[in-house]
């Protein structure tokens, strides 16, 4: 009942912080005396605490920056003690932590304190992988990474050298130092997670991902999100208070997740047919009259095009798909019109996961613009974008080279309509094998793990034996950076400056909290005295980071100094905020229930069906999905994180298990077309018969993480490469494995 | 030992937590081990998990637990040295300097809330973030709890947000049939 272990050896929180032997100042207020004297005289019992409590410091010092444990990038307030950061808490001024911090953020210490973390530039001796590494000087390691990268530009053109980095807040000097390098070939990891969400809207919508306005909302309906596992801080915090409020949630999952098992209705989806729900909704809506008539005639194009296309796409048609029954479809399209606008289909990241999760997206998207979903109370709203128009100062260069070479990713050229920016990443792996259309020699990655995160982690190793060079900037040695040449040491989130935040129209600063622990910089640092070897410093006209945010400040009137002290600033609104009608960036100038640019390149116009793969007898869809206590393949050499969630064991549902003959905690292999996994299983009620389901993110072959190394099994070793014509968005769930006991 | 304040007036702190809310995401319980120093593989919070039901029918409560402060507590009853003491607020304690490491609270707890401290050579467990108290502060776990499912203040405030929560709802408390008067109460769904 209880998660309480006895072992024989304990590990102190000190030695796991790798702290001294002598006692901490402050444990002494643990000791009985003192222990009495703590209730102050006429103090008052203090309210549950929420945003606005600054409390009287103890401590050092508290410095106020951004987390870096997801992307959510919490504002956080890290309490220093003895030049170490005692305790992580949220900031109550920033939007997306409101005060309180997941469990990810909450382990911040561990990973700053990470005794594995990189601490100087390392250079490969021996083979890749080997794990041999001979330490270097920053200027070595620099110097022969610039005149390797020149040597690459000189012989194959710069389209031969790869760059990828995961989004983050140095993102756009990455992407300074590529475009002034000149190559064309831009890796991020979208298409592994929203390129069908992102490109859908940019359809219907004309904007990336809309807003979602839960304080008022009275009906949500999730296609494979699972907000509260896949903790996104604020917007969980947001959804358990709408179902508190009475909100209905209805959740499409293969699985019963968390989110399903806090949702109204939890309906077990068969994986790839959520397209199906979703058209049999519009057409319900449609068929019944349920729609926004006034909303669409406004703000829409191509309705009729919609209603002819989904007139067969009955609840009873759908049914037979996806495994819904036709009157619950039914009901939940009436429930759904009837509570819009104050209802919403929520975007997602990526739906089931398919092939044909663009379609879902697209009927998602159309689903809500049938119910005028739209910048009204309890809907989706128009989001501001990254900048948030806030006009920040921009650091003066030279324009970028011409590039003339095609992007190995296909984009535009395989894949017409992918948006530039996002890419698609597991082509260019798969092209770096092909040599086509022509051979990459090089690859340097920052921030990012695609020897995890690509599906065929085999292939990608591959991919690396054709290169020349390759280059990875991470705080620890994570399994990409093993089988890199070169791998330079970036300083943890709190240890660094890194470019200015804004949110929701404020700026929020990242600075150090302590020192860099021993050589490690920040990137901002390594792209410039890298841009500079290049001989690209004119790209990087800042002295040091302090000086690119005091660039960046210049227009909004407030020193550094200033902002370093709350951490963040608020510059007073320019002009009356006017109620503006909604507008839509597409070629129409409304929302875009048709689209026409998908029919000029070949693609239907209209949400269409397509029909998903299906598993053999005796096969399983091998799902994907998250846990809240860590992010993709980031955390899990972090010591706390591990100790909660160490392994990621095999979800499959009792009656399969029985007849494999396979009990809970079995030793079992999974295997599919790429490859061939031991693991453990869990045999659970909680999942499809005809699913499985493993945690991503584990099975790390680094021996650099000592935590990690070799605990559970990794899924990109079972996934295959499924990349969709339209969006290019990697299908992650469609892979099917056999499973047997060990 | 008790309140040696005669200025202040007596509280009686308490947990009111909605297991509705909780989504065992467990920032709870790594809050809790840094603020409060626990050694990795020990816990003085954790999630409860209820799992119930056969596909599709599922069904799952999240419990979040803690030392419950009883008011008749049986670990202070069985210590042999009086390390482990109740204070007039409510909070249980211990006097570590005095605490022999003979496990007999260990045993006498019915939630098996305490473990041993190799570090300070004895048994320890949930203090309500006592030091926190002092500062007007909550425990860490009720601060950085994502769901908002941890509520914690004075049961004698009436004005305070626990009396006032149930003074609205119906809750139960764990084990109340052993006597030991938690104050940790828990809201029906």
């Amino acid at each position: 009942m209880t998660t309480q272990r006895k072992p024989l050896q304990q590990l102190s929180r000190r030695q796991f912080l790798g702290l001294g032997a002598g006692v901490m100042a402050g444990t002494a207020a643990l000791s009985g005396l003192d222990v009495i004297n703590l209730l102050p005289a006429g103090h008052d019992a203090p309210a549950v605490p929420r945003p606005d409590y600054y409390p009287p410091t103890q401590f050092d010092r508290e410095v106020f920056t951004l987390c870096e444990q997801c992307v959510w990038r919490c504002g956080v307030r890290a309490k220093v003690k003895d030049g170490r950061v005692y305790k992580l808490e949220g900031n109550s001024f920033h939007p997306h932590s409101r005060g309180m911090l997941c469990p990810r953020g909450q382990a911040g210490v561990a990973t700053l304190y990470d005794p594995d973390r990189l601490q100087y530039p390392l250079i490969r001796k021996g083979g890749r992988g080997e794990g041999k590494w001979a330490r270097a000087s920053w200027e070595e390691a620099l110097d022969y990474v610039a005149a390797r990268m020149l040597e690459i530009k000189e012989r194959y053109g710069p389209e031969a050298m790869i760059f990828s980095s995961t989004h983050n807040l140095v993102q756009v000097q990455f992407e300074n130092l590529l475009k002034a390098y000149g190559s064309p070939n831009y890796g991020t990891q979208r298409s592994l997670c929203f390129n069908a969400m992102i490109t859908a809207n940019l359809m219907t919508f004309g904007l990336e991902e809309p807003g979602r306005d839960y304080s008022q909302t009275q009906y949500i309906i999730y296609t494979g999100r699972n907000v509260l596992d896949a903790i996104s801080n604020s917007e969980a915090q947001d959804l358990v208070a709408a179902i508190q409020r009475g909100a209905k949630v209805v959740v499409l999952d293969p699985r019963f997740t968390k989110t399903a098992a806090k949702a109204s209705e939890w309906l077990p989806v068969k994986p790839g047919t959520d397209l199906a729900f979703h058209l049999a909704l519009i057409q319900t809506i449609i068929a019944e009259g349920l729609y926004d008539k006034e909303f669409i005639d406004k703000y829409t194009v191509g309705f009729e095009q919609v209603k002819a296309a989904t007139q067969g796409y009955t609840p009873e048609w759908a049914a037979s798909k996806c495994e819904i029954p036709a009157e619950t479809i039914r009901r939940i399209a009436r429930e759904f019109a009837l509570a819009a606008p104050q209802a919403f289909a929520h975007p997602n990241w990526r739906t089931s996961n398919f092939l044909n999760s663009f379609q879902t997206e697209r009927a998602i998207a159309v689903l809500n613009g049938l119910v005028g979903s739209w910048a009204r109370p309890g809907s989706l709203q128009p989001a501001a974008g990254e900048e948030g128009g806030i006009k920040l100062g921009a650091i003066p260069q030279p324009a970028y080279p011409r590039v003339s070479a095609l992007r190995l990713d296909g984009v535009p050229w395989k894949y017409p309509l992918v948006p530039l920016k996002l890419g698609v990443f597991q082509e260019i792996r798969d092209n770096i094998l092909t040599g086509q259309p022509y051979q990459a020699h090089g690859w340097f990655i920052a921030r990012q793990n695609p020897v995890n995160s690509l599906p065929e982690r085999r292939k990608t190793i591959e991919a690396f034996s054709k290169l020349d060079f390759i280059v990875t900037i991470d705080i620890g040695m994570n399994d990409t950076a093993w089988f890199s040449d070169v791998v330079l040491p970036e300083a943890s989130y709190l240890e660094r400056y890194d470019p200015l935040a804004v949110v929701d129209g404020a700026v929020f600063l990242r600075q150090p909290v302590v020192e860099p622990l021993g050589e490690s910089k920040s990137a901002l640092w390594i792209y410039k005295e890298l841009g500079t070897r290049l001989g690209l410093g004119d790209y990087f006209q800042y002295k040091d980071e302090e000086d690119y945010l005091r660039q960046q400040l210049a227009p909004l009137g407030i020193t550094l100094e200033e902002l370093k002290e709350k951490g963040y600033y608020r510059p007073p609104l320019e002009e009356a905020q006017v109620e503006k009608e909604p507008t839509f960036n597409t070629p129409s100038g409304k929302m875009e229930l048709a689209s026409d640019t998908l029919a000029k390149s070949g693609f239907s116009p209209v949400p269409v069906w397509e029909e998903p793969v299906t598993n053999e007898p005796g096969t399983f869809f091998l799902l994907t999905g998250k846990v809240a206590q860590h992010t993709q393949f980031a955390t899990h050499n972090n010591k706390l994180l591990h100790e909660r969630v160490p392994t990621n064991p095999l979800w499959l549902n009792p009656q399969p298990a029985a007849q494999l003959g396979i009990a809970d905690g079995d030793e079992i292999w999974v295997e599919s077309a790429g490859g061939r996994v031991k693991t453990v299983a869990h045999v659970t009620e909680k999942i499809r018969p005809d699913c499985v389901y493993m945690t991503p993110g584990f099975g790390h072959v680094s021996k650099g993480l000592t935590t990690a190394y070799g605990q559970g099994a990794s899924d990109s070793d079972l996934h295959l490469t499924f990349t969709d014509p339209v969006s290019g968005s990697q299908a992650l769930s469609q892979t099917t494995v056999k499973v047997e006991k060990a | 030992m008790s309140d040696n304040n005669p200025t202040s007036r007596s509280r009686r702190w308490v947990f009111v937590m909605e297991p509705d809310r909780c989504i065992n995401c467990e920032a709870c319980m790594i809050s809790c081990s840094l603020e409060n120093e626990v050694p990795l593989g020990m816990h003085r919070n954790w999630i409860n998990k209820i799992e119930r039901g056969v596909f599709p029918d599922l069904s799952t409560t999240f419990l979040p637990e803690n030392c419950q402060h009883c008011a008749n507590p049986p670990c202070e009853r069985v210590c042999p040295t009086g390390a482990t003491y109740r204070r007039e607020d409510g909070l249980v304690l211990i006097d570590y300097d005095k605490c022999i490491g003979c496990k007999y609270c260990m045993m006498a707890c019915p939630y098996d809330a305490r473990y041993v401290n190799e570090e300070k050579a004895a048994v320890d467990k949930c203090t309500f973030c006592v030091h926190r108290l002092d500062q007007g502060l909550p425990p860490a776990c009720v601060e950085t709890c994502v769901g908002n499912a941890r509520h914690f203040g004075d049961l004698n405030d009436p004005n305070s947000e626990v009396s006032k929560l149930l003074a609205t709802h119906e809750t139960y408390r764990l084990y109340e049939e052993a006597g030991t008067e938690p104050a940790i109460y828990y809201i029906r769904s």
